[in-house]
């Protein structure tokens, strides 16, 4: 894939992944065919501000897990009252690289095909 | 999640379960239980899980229908707090994984959006029903 391209989507998408991905990512997308461009495109990724916000105000119902896809968390967190508070709290800190780390792992699965 | 991560994850949390019944049993002596929930602190309103504690405490003294009464996630809970630790142990035993399979088998079902929606009509009325309660 060129790399004027490439730059450009990581220009783009860079808050969806932690920083060490993003060198990752491009290697992988400059190693790429065109054909997988558009693929690329449509690719859609969870916003980790987003994932934050919704983990201050309903993460005590797990739903901030339920969002980023860990759907079994989210049933424990939402069965446990958010680990009866401090599980919520310590999400507050978590959630962002948690959302990132599935971006990656979504980028993965989605361009190894 | 990786293996032993949910390995250690599941055994730690059924483990502090276990410490919490213990400690909210000996400390249990309203009817209204013994408030931690922050959103019932903050808010004076139930949120869905509130007296799981109760209705897990109600289980394991072999009170099913007043478990249900209270919350029935209290079934739920009981059933993961009973079963995860010894399925963990055998897979680990018998060098399998099968605890890890079924729950990715479980979260992948659970995604599923007629599932999906299902489950969250019933929280919802698992919720309005607490707060009918006053649990």
């Amino acid at each position: 894939m060129e790399s004027s391209k490439v730059d450009m989507f990581i220009m783009t998408n860079n808050k969806f992944f932690e920083a060490h991905h993003l060198m990752v990512v491009r290697e992988r997308l400059i190693n790429m065919d065109d054909s997988k461009w558009a693929t690329l495109q449509i690719l859609q990724f969870k916003d980790p501000t987003t994932a934050l916000l919704i983990s201050i105000f309903a993460g005590v119902y797990g739903i901030d897990r339920f969002y980023i896809g860990d759907t079994g968390l989210g049933v424990g967190k939402l069965l446990t009252c958010g680990g009866i508070g401090i599980w919520a709290i310590v999400d507050w800190f978590l959630i962002q690289g948690a959302t990132k780390e599935k971006n990656m792992e979504y980028f993965n699965r989605s361009m190894m095909q | 999640m990786t293996k032993s991560n949910l390995y250690k994850l599941t055994l730690t949390a059924c483990l502090l379960a276990y410490i919490w019944l213990f400690y909210f049993s000996n400390n249990y002596n309203s009817p209204k239980g013994f408030p931690v929930c922050l959103v019932k602190n903050v808010t004076d309103i139930p949120c869905p899980s509130c007296g799981t504690s109760r209705a897990v405490l109600h289980f394991f003294n072999l009170e099913l229908f007043k478990s249900i009464l209270v919350n029935p996630f209290g079934v739920i809970v009981s059933f993961i707090m009973i079963i995860a630790p010894i399925w963990i142990i055998a897979d680990f035993l018998f060098k399998k994984e099968s605890f890890y399979q079924f729950y990715y088998k479980v979260e992948k079902t659970i995604q599923k959006k007629p599932v999906a929606i299902i489950l969250i009509i019933l929280v919802i009325a698992n919720w309005i029903w607490n707060i009918k309660k006053n649990i």
